[in-house]
């Protein structure tokens, strides 16, 4: 396989335990040297993915390949290829940390004078080097996470799925498990991670997968799943004084779909809408308050981030339909109170 | 059930598949064991001898299966709540450390009492036979039950306060209650007939044991007494002592339910390596292997998994192994020159009984605790699936983990031999003798091996698996000697030969000729009994394995 194609391929893949479906026609792909970041609410299948793709559960239907290898009938190759850190650590007592790498590294067949060196290397990507001598059921939930990552990158994977790997972690070890995967992903590893902790997620994928109840409900950039999910992008019009709030949104009001939302806030004089108009609609609309006499000091798009892409796909799922609606309550405009409304 | 323990305890037992498992297998043991021996001639027996018999068997039973199974839940009972952090929830709740206690206490018991229940319709049935009184003989014998089972849950649960791990606490649970029940009963059997301060401790010492004062109700306080008068007031004496050590296990525990058994520091990890000279050469004069010691990387053509089973196992790590070796040898060496120099007039034969019986023990309280985990406590601390994930193969990764505990078994084996090695010396005709019992405890070890392995591969805890290994092992070694105590009398011969062919213990007395086993011919048949049974086993764990590596 040539190093454009797709290092993770999956194909309508579908997990059936009994009558329960756990995955169901999950199809996506993913280049080298980049992070997914699939996320869902417990239960959503991210874990049965995981599994499967490292060859420890059997999927119903449809195929996944890693670097080219099955998912299911090259298991050899997928250890080879796959460096798996699960959601438990799997801890072994008496063992300190360096004697713990030790075990795996010879598990995968690394040469005994090799693999003191190669310990040695991973424990220093993993910034574990301080804790060698530890034993490993000792350690703390952040230093377990960074031993847990040496010991995935022992047999230099070339592909990472990591479970849930800045769970329990403090603010200070998130960021520098963040910085972690960035350097590995900066080295050439393609990674797969599954978080709860979307702020994180966002800061280090290049592409999110949305699952829900099983099924894939959104895949891409983070742009491209905003865009996906909601199609309205939010506008916030700062103006000079409080008094033309008034005025101002009812230039707005005149100017965007009859549906859309506009709401004032004259505490913060400034008004914040919702629209599905091109840039060029948006120039015209900026000329309008203008000319109307009103002050604008500000004029921009508020970015939605994932946490909200995640809220309004989730929200949609469980059948409320709020795709058009504001996507979190306290977050962008249209989350704000509609109280100011004027 | 104001105390909310109690229901949760209790409730939450016996709402459990495995305790429905117990209760009907207990019930359908006992029923078989009254059914073994119901009469079935049209005459009636005056005597009531034969309904004495049947009496004896029922109790017994009912005994041995108290001594398996009261242990099992109290053992696990703080230790479990303690490593899931539910402890400290509690400690940090209104109820105080007594009530913690008693509530534990009484669902444990509850159990176990639900246990004495079951048995009613066989006790009925053993009393309409005629010939027992109701208070009596029964209430006698259920009465001392209630106490031991009081006795055997106090232990339990001191032991699960301080154990670290439930499987710990389970293992010095069972070695406590061997030490109560059996071992207590060692110095009087030398002592017996002597007077003096000795032997009256040692009469004092046997009466922490239900054995004597179950035998005594029974009506066969004279097995063992070689001739001598046994001494009366056991039960009683046991009733005392059963409250006593009951009421001290109690206050030790309930003394340290509280916050201290949280408030501790991680271990830091001190490296031998690293400390001074003088430290380094004491700790090499105690340890001979230095669990502290920086350890070296596996070799490369070394099986992983099995230097990975020698570093991290919970039980049976060198150090401990290497002192229980020198204490193998040491006893073995001591009994035989007892026997040879005439300190003990038993012979050799008697001697070399309670060799094979330690022996015995040793591989029978060992190897579910070093092979009952070696599956499952991979898959309960999360091991197993990266051990799937790593291009080790099923057969490497078992063979790995079996030579692990093989090779801790041959080296116990082993230390006991120089004392066989002396009987040699000494009556060099034994050399036939010696080498079937030899053979005979090797078979009887990789069965034991065999079984706990096989086991494990069935639980998803380690705890529940040494228990049912224990149990299984404990059952076919001690359980098929119920027949032999009944020998003649209610069962006939080829019944008890029958019956002690599965027994690998009473082949070994056969075979070195312990009075009371001469009379059975168990070999080969019992050689054949244990090949087959540990292919079995290993079979099962092959097939276990295999189904566990696969993806589900």
């Amino acid at each position: 396989m040539s190093q454009n194609d797709p290092v993770v391929v999956i194909r309508d893949l579908t997990k059936r335990y009994g009558r329960f479906t756990a995955l169901e026609g999950l199809t996506l792909s993913l280049d080298r040297g980049r992070i997914l970041g699939l996320i869902g609410p417990n239960g959503a299948g991210k874990t049965t993915t995981i599994r499967i793709l490292v060859g420890l559960a059997r999927p119903t239907s449809g195929s996944a390949t890693i670097a080219g290898a099955d998912c299911l009938r090259e298991a050899r190759a997928i250890k080879r290829l796959v460096g798996y850190m699960p959601d438990s650590f799997g801890s072994y007592d008496n063992m300190r940390v360096r004697e713990y790498l030790d075990f795996f590294g010879a598990a995968f067949r690394i040469a005994r004078s090799a693999r003191i060196r190669r310990v040695a290397e991973v424990m220093d990507v993993a910034g574990a080097t301080y804790m060698q001598d530890r034993y490993v059921e000792s350690l703390s939930f952040g230093m377990k996470q960074r031993v847990a990552i040496a010991r995935t990158l022992l047999h230099d994977p070339q592909v990472l799925i990591l479970d849930e790997p800045a769970s329990g972690l403090d603010p200070q070890a998130r960021i520098e498990m963040r910085e972690i995967l960035l350097r590995l992903a900066e080295s050439g590893k393609t990674l797969i991670v599954t978080s709860h902790i979307l702020p994180e997620l966002s800061r280090i994928c290049d592409q999110v997968a949305i699952l829900t109840r099983g099924r894939l409900r959104a895949f891409g950039t983070l742009e491209e799943i905003t865009r996906q999910i909601s199609p309205q992008r939010t506008i916030e019009v700062q103006l000079a004084a409080p008094d033309q709030v008034a005025q101002a949104a009812a230039v707005v009001r005149g100017a965007v779909e009859p549906d859309s939302e506009v709401a004032g806030s004259e505490a913060e004089s400034l008004v914040r809408f919702r629209t599905a108009k091109s840039e060029a609609e948006l120039g015209g609309l900026l000329a309008q308050l203008v000319a109307a006499g009103v002050a604008v000091t500000q004029y921009r798009e508020l970015q939605s981030d994932l946490e909200d892409a995640f809220l309004s796909v989730t929200r949609q799922d469980a059948g409320t339909n709020h795709l058009h609606a504001p996507a979190t309550a306290g977050r962008g405009a249209a989350g704000r109170p509609s109280g100011d409304d004027s | 059930m104001s105390n909310p323990i109690v229901q949760r305890e209790l409730l939450g037992l016996l709402r459990t598949r495995r305790a429905l498992v117990l209760q009907v297998g207990f019930a359908a043991a006992l029923a078989l064991l009254v059914v073994l021996r119901w009469p079935t001639d049209a005459r009636v027996e005056l005597s009531g001898a034969q309904s004495r018999q049947v009496f004896r068997l029922f109790g017994y039973g009912l005994l041995a299966g108290l001594i398996v199974l009261a242990p099992a839940f109290p053992a696990t009972s703080v230790v479990r709540e303690k490593r899931s952090g539910t402890l400290a929830l509690l400690l940090n709740s209104d109820l105080g450390p007594w009530s913690i206690y008693f509530g534990k206490l009484a669902a444990m018991l509850g159990f176990v009492l639900l246990l004495l229940v079951i048995s009613f319709p066989s006790a009925a049935a053993c009393y309409a036979t005629g010939g027992i009184s109701l208070w009596g003989d029964l209430g006698t014998l259920y009465g001392l039950l209630v106490l031991a089972a009081l006795q055997y849950t106090a232990l339990g649960l001191l032991v699960s306060s301080y154990a670290g791990s439930s499987d710990a606490a389970l293992r010095i649970t069972y070695a406590a209650v061997l030490f109560l029940s059996v071992v207590t009963l060692g110095p009087h059997l030398f002592l017996q007939g002597n007077s003096g301060l000795y032997p009256e401790l040692a009469e004092q010492l046997r009466c922490l044991s239900p054995i004597p004062a179950v035998m005594e109700t029974l009506g066969q306080m004279d097995v063992g007494s070689h001739g001598f008068p046994a001494a009366g007031g056991v039960a009683r004496r046991y009733a005392l002592w059963a409250s006593v050590t009951t009421a001290l296990g109690a206050l030790a525990t309930i003394g340290r339910l509280n916050y201290r058994m949280l408030d501790r520091a991680r271990p830091q990890g001190k490296i031998t390596d690293e400390r001074s000279g003088a430290v380094r050469f004491l700790r090499r004069l105690m340890y001979l292997v230095d669990p502290q010691r920086r350890k070296a990387a596996i070799g490369t053509f070394t099986n992983p998994v099995m230097v990975k089973e020698f570093r991290s196992r919970r039980f049976g790590r060198f150090h401990w192994i290497l002192r229980l070796v020198a204490a193998c040898a040491l006893v073995s060496l001591l009994l035989t020159y007892a026997a040879t120099v005439g300190t003990l007039d038993w012979g050799v034969e008697t001697i070399g009984g309670i060799m094979v019986l330690l022996q015995v023990a040793l591989i029978v309280l060992l190897t579910p605790s070093l092979a009952a985990g070696l599956i499952s406590s991979e898959l309960e601390g999360g091991g197993w699936d990266l051990l799937r994930m790593t291009p080790l193969r099923t057969d490497s990764i078992l063979f790995g983990k079996l030579a692990s505990v093989t090779s801790t078994l041959v080296l116990i084996l082993f230390a006991t031999l120089p004392g066989y090695l002396v009987m040699l010396w000494i009556r060099p005709e034994m050399w036939g003798q010696i080498s079937h019992v030899l053979i005979g405890l090797a078979l009887l070890a990789v069965f034991a091996l065999m079984l706990s392995a096989a086991v494990s591969s069935f639980f998803r805890r380690t705890a529940p698996a040494t228990t049912t290994a224990y149990a299984l092992l404990v059952g076919l070694c001690a359980g098929t000697m119920l027949v032999w105590l009944g020998r003649d009398a209610p069962f006939g011969h080829a019944a008890v030969e029958t019956a002690l062919k599965t027994n690998p213990l009473a082949t070994a007395l056969s075979v070195i000729e312990t009075p009371g086993f001469t009379d059975y011919e168990l070999v080969p048949a019992n050689w054949w009994f244990m090949g087959w049974a540990s292919a079995l086993c290993l079979l099962i764990l092959l097939v276990q394995t295999w189904r566990l590596t696969r993806p589900r």
